[in-house]
């Protein structure tokens, strides 16, 4: 099946991006970035510094002229530290806050966007940007990207360092070049897609052992344990394949560096020798360059090693900007008036699948209208087009602001109270009280370890799911729009909620235009109006009394339902 | 939480015997990995000794022959310490992924005993966390240690090589190295403290951001998304705070950390320029013995790492061990006690075709319940308590009073799956698993599971899937509809055909319309089987034999739903 997916954005479009964002901290970056190479530079003169002591005693100048390098030793190491400090705290406030900014504007562009935009690229879409790309691109400018700049730094200014000790240890120095170079390229194209298989087998994995956790109740009820321990332990071993192939990969990396190192380390001596056989170098100046080249070892490896992070944060950082550079939609603020007119709607998901054909509906403001049919019949569809959530392919929706609650319960991770103000971001405290008390639910939350301020959702305290819609209704009542529309709201709790639930929609709806997509009749036969749907078209309407009397399919409905 | 729950010495031993367990059983490929991780050890200890020789002999003398075998030597050294390491990681890292994974499969296993009780007080991500993070961390310990043993030896070689040249010098780079990293070590200390708010808040914006994606089409459904945004926002700039608090303190740290070595350096570099100048030490061994002070960081900060993983492995290993001795939530009231291959034993042995005769006595507060083979029942609470509680016996979660026997048999006496398999209890927010809508289905089914589809009206769903009955069902049936999701769940009890099936609340999230199917489906689908229906919807009801209305713990009144239907009370407690 193919997806629409949300957009990914291009290389030119990341980097305009990336270079608007840096050009807002100019002067931190420029700042941050000439401290470390200063600091890198005075980690140069440690080398050389150490080979003035070399020639003091091979010059036989005596113990004490070792001081004065040793004094400069100790002045380079104390600049290489305050200067580290400046460019590290400068590094990290232009890149903590370009992730800001970055991370802000691509929640707020993935908010704003049209449901049915990110149905149509699939859930897992969006929320696989917010969690793994957003914390890949975090990681990557908080732990590579200052590393690489350093690493790179350090290693530009001890070349420049070689060469200002001879021009010649510097084209010895490159012999290493090449190789380092084909390692990079060789370890870059086999590390994305194998540290992608990685994440993916051990996501997999740990989406498994949650699945088996999470439902072990059904597990053990339906005794398929022995199912499901195979279930993990046939990913274990993917697992396990997918490390070794990993750790091959890195030693292949390192092995080659070595070889490196080693034909480097071998050509800048070789080269000093001659400079010393010919004296155009002293021993000491040698030595400085053989203590340049291994002090080149490690900030090497860690540089070529980190640029696969950058390069696997390159490919989210495209996903997220690809979001984050959406055009902002802006919603036009709805009118507040309870009338819903739906005049001659079709609507098709797919094309040519038409779920809902020719549908009018008219609810003066304060009516109740119940939505009764079978699973299919389009009560869903009819409800979502009312509250906004889908475009009709056809004909028209007027409908004031509609406050939309279905049994798709969501409780938001942090203190009740603070989900609760996302509806009502102003509400006062007895506002919240009073929407609590309205939807029965000021007993359990007067029992939570911390009253209102619990903190509920993931991480926190676990709700029913009973609890978790009284407190999608509360959220309703206090975001007070004019229209309301309940998508069977009240089926998820079971019964051992439901009456609860029932009671708390009925002070909600109070007041308010109702549109009730209902499950249970009692729910529908205090409506003013019920509508029954079929295959996506209106068959009766009429209060519960009429249509009783009409004897048609509401009236068979309603006898069944009450078993008799 | 979990150390209330077993306190003293035993968890300790069994958080003990867990690593213990974990280490031994991997001794081979540890073994190894420390011998070759020695030789990387050496073979890096010996580059800037060999790199002194070379300029003694060769640079300071200009003899191309010494040049060329002091190379080779040193190539010798590259290739020594390269092949060792490269084999040592992937020994030691054999040992770390398999003793994760073996762990996790452990923990599975537990969690996944019939007898149950790993879960209790515990939240599935806890659970999870045990045996993704906790196992790993065990893992590592199997990596670090060779690493470990290693460094000590890299020392010991650094040490030698020192100590021959010059005892001054040697002391001088031995006794510094480590007081040197004390002094890191503690100046990094606060670091440590602070990090942990930090990556806490950083996760926080994280986990807003993910959670409010999350709740997406519910705070649609409000127009609440602007006060998302401002919600994230303000976490956001808070995590940008307290990061940036962390970052200057990692900043000043790692500034001090280079000043301390670069002024040791310049303190070796003196005393050893000193010696040297004075022609106690030759040239090669200040380069040396100035190299190695460099060189000496790198084990000791690998020891200080290891030291850490030693700790959190330990610390892990508790844990584990915490949930491997989670004490079981039903245990059989036989002799089998504690021996699982009883249990297997039993259920292999070939037992008698089951009639289905269902009798439970003294539950809640004295209700009796008796199911001749075949029987339709329902059973009606006033508190769903008491559903939850009944359901619960029955479904053998944890210990109840009642006693439920089953064609004569104490099913305590029984091991609770092979109870389970007879009587089968089908909860009303049981979860689908991951897989294809016939894999979720058939997930226990016995023969054909077309029309256990078709009697629980689930085969409509399968309808207007993309595939049909090849559709993907992903993440507990987050993708499918709360009613898909139940539909789907009841075909899948009815398709396993149980002797005795108990549904609980089956179809609260699915239509009038499609209810009422559902129960002359089930009805005529468990004909000749015995059924009980607990619930409150009167189409469901209507499908039974017998209704049991329950109230106050206690049988209230017993006869068909429609001549119950007279009572005021009874009608009441319908949903």
């Amino acid at each position: 099946m193919s997806r629409d997916l949300l957009p990914v954005a291009s290389g030119p479009r990341i980097r305009a991006v990336l270079g608007g964002l840096l050009r807002e901290r100019r002067g931190i970056v420029v700042g941050g970035l000439v401290a470390l190479l200063a600091s890198a530079g005075a980690s140069m003169a440690v080398a050389p510094l150490l080979g003035l002591v070399v020639d003091v005693v091979v010059d036989r100048r005596g113990p004490d002229a070792v001081t004065a390098p040793v004094l400069g030793l100790v002045a380079a190491a104390l600049a290489q530290g305050a200067l580290a400090v400046l460019g590290g705290v400068l590094v990290a406030r232009a890149g903590e806050g370009l992730l800001a900014d970055l991370r802000e504007r691509f929640v707020a562009r993935a908010l704003a966007l049209p449901v049915a935009r990110v149905e149509e690229a699939g859930a897992g879409d969006l929320t696989s940007r917010v969690t793994s790309d957003l914390s890949l691109v975090g990681d990557a400018v908080r732990e590579a990207v200052p590393n690489v700049a350093r690493g790179g730094l350090v290693i530009v200014a001890t070349l420049v360092g070689l060469a200002a000790l001879d021009w010649r240890f510097l084209l010895a120095a490159l012999v290493a070049l090449p190789v380092q170079a084909l390692t990079a390229r060789w370890y870059l194209r086999r590390s994305t897609p194998l540290y992608a298989e990685q994440r993916r087998v051990g996501g997999a994995q740990q989406q498994q052992l949650l699945d088996t956790v999470g439902g072990i109740g059904t597990v053990r009820s339906l005794v398929l344990h022995d199912e499901h321990r195979e279930r993990v332990s046939s990913r274990a071993a993917d697992v396990v394949a997918l490390a070794l192939r990993v750790v091959r990969l890195q030693t292949g990396f390192f092995g080659r560096l070595n070889l490196a190192e080693f034909l480097g380390i071998a050509a800048v001596l070789a080269t000093g020798t001659w400079l010393v056989s010919i004296d155009a170098a002293s021993v000491g100046t040698a030595s400085a360059a053989a203590l340049y080249f291994i002090a080149l070892f490690t900030p090497i490896n860690e540089t070529l090693f980190l640029l696969d992070t950058v390069q696997s944060a390159g490919a989210s950082l495209a996903r997220v900007v690809g979001v984050a550079d959406l055009e902002p939609t802006p919603e036009r603020p709805p009118a507040e008036e309870g009338t819903v007119e739906v005049r001659g709607v079709r609507h098709a998901y797919v094309p040519g699948h038409e779920v809902l054909s020719d549908v009018d509906l008219d609810v003066p403001a304060g009516a109740r209208v119940a939505l009764v049919g079978a699973s299919g019949a389009g009560k869903t569809t009819l409800a979502g087009l009312v509250a906004g959530v889908h475009v009709p392919t056809a004909g028209a929706v007027h409908a004031g602001r509609v406050g939309l609650v279905t049994q798709e319960v969501h409780v938001f991770a942090g203190p009740l109270a603070d989900d609760l103000r996302l509806a009502a971001p102003s509400a006062s405290d007895d506002d919240l009280a009073a929407a609590i008390e309205a939807v029965g639910a000021s007993g359990w939350v007067a029992a939570l370890p911390e009253g209102i301020d619990t903190v509920v959702g993931a991480g926190g305290h676990t709700l029913t799911g009973a609890q978790a819609q009284q407190l999608a209704l509360a959220r309703l009542l206090l975001a007070d729009p004019p229209v309301a529309v309940l998508d069977e709201a009240t089926a998820e709790a079971g019964s051992s909620g439901a009456r609860v639930l029932d009671d708390a929609a009925e002070r909600v709806l109070a007041g308010r235009t109702g549109i009730v997509v209902a499950h249970r009749l009692v729910q529908a036969a205090t409506a003013d109006r019920i509508v029954v749907m079929d295959a996506g078209r209106i068959v009766e309407s009429g209060t519960h009394d009429e249509l009783l009397t009409a004897g048609g399919r509401y009236a068979r409905l309603w006898s069944t339902q009450q078993g008799s | 939480m979990t150390n209330e729950r077993h306190p003293g010495g035993r968890s300790v031993g069994a958080a003990r015997s867990v690593l213990g367990d974990a280490l031994r059983a991997r001794r081979g490929p540890i073994a190894a990995a420390t011998v070759l991780f020695c030789g990387h050890q050496a073979g890096e200890a010996l580059v800037p000794v060999l790199v002194g020789v070379v300029i003694d002999r060769a640079v300071a003398t200009g003899d191309p022959g010494a040049l060329a075998f002091w190379l080779a030597v040193l190539g010798l050294d590259f290739l020594v310490l390269s092949f060792s390491y490269r084999w040592g990681a992937r020994r030691s890292w054999y040992a770390d992924v398999t003793t994760d994974q073996a762990l996790r499969l452990r923990v599975a296993d537990r969690v996944l005993d019939p007898r149950g009780g790993a879960e209790t007080g515990r939240l599935p991500g806890e659970l999870t966390s045990v045996a993704v993070t906790d196992a790993k961390r065990v893992g590592v310990v199997a990596f670090a240690l060779p690493l470990g043993i290693a460094a000590l030896a890299a020392m010991a070689v650094a040490a030698t090589v020192l100590l021959t040249s010059s005892l001054v010098l040697g002391v001088l780079v031995l006794l510094g190295t480590p007081l040197l990293l004390g002094a890191v070590h503690l100046l990094g200390r606060p670091l440590e403290r602070r990090s942990g708010p930090e990556q806490e808040a950083a996760a926080r914006a994280s986990g807003v951001a993910a959670d409010l994606v999350e709740g997406f089409r519910v705070l649609g459904g409000l127009r609440a998304r602007p006060a998302a945004v401002t919600r994230y926002v303000g976490a956001s700039r808070a995590a940008l705070a307290a990061t940036l608090g962390a970052t200057r303190a990692q900043a000043l740290y790692q500034g001090a950390v280079l000043a301390m070595n670069g002024l040791f350096l310049a303190l070796v570099a003196l005393v050893g320029g000193r010696l040297a100048a004075s022609g106690v030490i030759s040239v090669g061994e200040l380069v040396a013995a100035v190299g190695l002070a460099q060189f000496l960081v790198t084990p000791l900060q690998i020891l200080g790492w290891v030291n850490g993983r030693l700790a959190q492995g330990r610390a892990s290993s508790k844990r584990i061990g915490d949930v491997l001795a989670s004490p079981f939530a039903v245990v059989p009231s036989s002799p089998r006690e504690g021996n699982p291959d009883g249990d297997r034993a039993l259920e292999s042995s070939p037992h008698e075709p089951a009639k289905g005769e269902l009798r439970v006595r003294g539950a809640l507060d004295g209700v009796d319940l008796d199911l001749e083979p075949g029987a339709h029942v329902g059973v009606v609470c006033a508190d769903p308590a008491d559903a939850v509680a009944l359901v619960r016996a029955l479904a053998r979660e944890g210990e109840h009073p009642a006693v439920v026997t089953l064609d004569g048999t104490d099913v305590t006496t029984l091991a609770p799956e092979h109870s389970r398999r007879r009587v089968l209890v089908a909860a009303h927010d049981a979860v689908l698993f991951s897989g294809t809508v016939a894999e979720a289905v058939g997930a226990a089914a016995v023969g054909d599971v077309r029309p256990a589809l078709a009697a629980a009206h689930a085969d409509q769903v399968a309808e207007v899937l993309p595939d049909g009955l090849d559709s993907a069902v992903s993440e507990q049936g987050r993708s499918l509809s709360g009613g898909q999701r139940q539909r789907l769940a009841l075909a899948r009890a009815l398709a396993a055909d149980p002797p005795v099936l108990v549904l609980h609340d089956p179809t609260t999230a699915v239509d009038a319309v499609t209810e009422a199917r559902i129960a002359d489906g089930v009805a005529t689908l468990r004909t000749g089987r015995t059924t009980l229906v607990v619930a409150t919807r009167p189409a469901l009801l209507a499908a039974t034999d017998r209704v049991v209305h329950v109230v106050d713990g206690r049988v209230a009144a017993t006869g068909t739903h429609a001549t119950l239907l007279d009572d005021p009370t009874y009608r009441g407690a319908l949903g």
